[in-house]
C-alpha cells in the first residue's frame, strides 16, 4: 500500500518581473550564467521559475551571446 | 533613424592601444551618412568561450550608434572584409 507521495511544489516568482527588467543584457555573462546548466544548455522553465515571457528574453539573450563567443555552445565538462 | 549595438571582435594579436583609432575609421562612415556615435566601449582581451579562426582569446569591443539601417549593413559588411576582425554582431537593443 503505497501511498502517492503528494507534494505541493512551492510556486517560483519570475525573478526578472519581480525586478520590472525589461531588456535581458546578453552582454551580462554572470547573470546568463545561472540560466545554463555545466553542459552548456539552456536551464528549462520549470528549472528557473521564470515566466513565458522572459523565459524567452533569456533563451534569446543565451542565443545572442553564444554567438560572440561569451557563452559555451556545449562544454565538455564531464 | 535607429538605436544600434555592434559587437565586435578583433584578433588577439593587435595591440590593444592601436584598437580604438582603427576602430574609429571604420565608424567614420557613420558620422558620414548622417548617424552619430554614441559610446565606443573596448573591453579588451578576453577569453573565447569556443575557438574561433583558432584564436582562443579576442579583443573586444562594444559600439552604440544611431544610424540608418543602410548605414549600419554597410559599416557591418566593411568590418567583415578586415582579416583582423574575427566577428562583429549587431543587435537592436530597444526592439520590443
Amino acid at each position: 500500500m503505497a501511498k502517492p507521495v503528494l507534494r505541493k511544489p512551492k510556486k517560483k516568482v519570475c525573478q526578472f518581473c519581480k525586478e520590472k527588467v525589461s531588456y535581458v543584457d546578453y552582454k551580462d555573462t554572470t547573470l546568463l550564467r545561472k540560466f545554463i546548466s555545466d553542459r552548456g544548455k539552456i536551464r528549462a522553465r520549470r528549472v528557473t521559475g521564470n515566466c513565458v515571457q522572459h523565459q524567452r528574453d533569456v533563451a534569446t539573450a543565451v542565443k545572442n551571446a553564444r554567438e560572440v563567443a561569451l557563452l559555451p555552445y556545449t562544454s565538455t565538462a564531464r | 533613424m535607429r538605436a544600434y549595438e555592434v559587437m565586435v571582435i578583433l584578433d588577439p594579436d593587435l595591440e590593444e592601444r592601436t584598437v580604438a583609432p582603427s576602430l574609429d575609421t571604420y565608424l567614420n562612415v557613420v558620422r558620414k551618412d548622417g548617424g552619430s556615435v554614441e559610446k565606443v566601449d573596448v573591453w579588451g582581451r578576453r577569453r573565447l568561450a569556443y575557438e574561433i579562426n583558432k584564436n582562443s582569446e579576442g579583443i573586444y569591443a562594444v559600439v552604440e550608434l544611431q544610424a540608418e539601417p543602410a548605414t549600419v549593413k554597410e559599416l557591418d559588411r566593411q568590418l567583415s572584409l578586415n582579416e583582423s576582425v574575427l566577428r562583429t554582431k549587431v543587435i537592436r537593443p530597444d526592439v520590443r
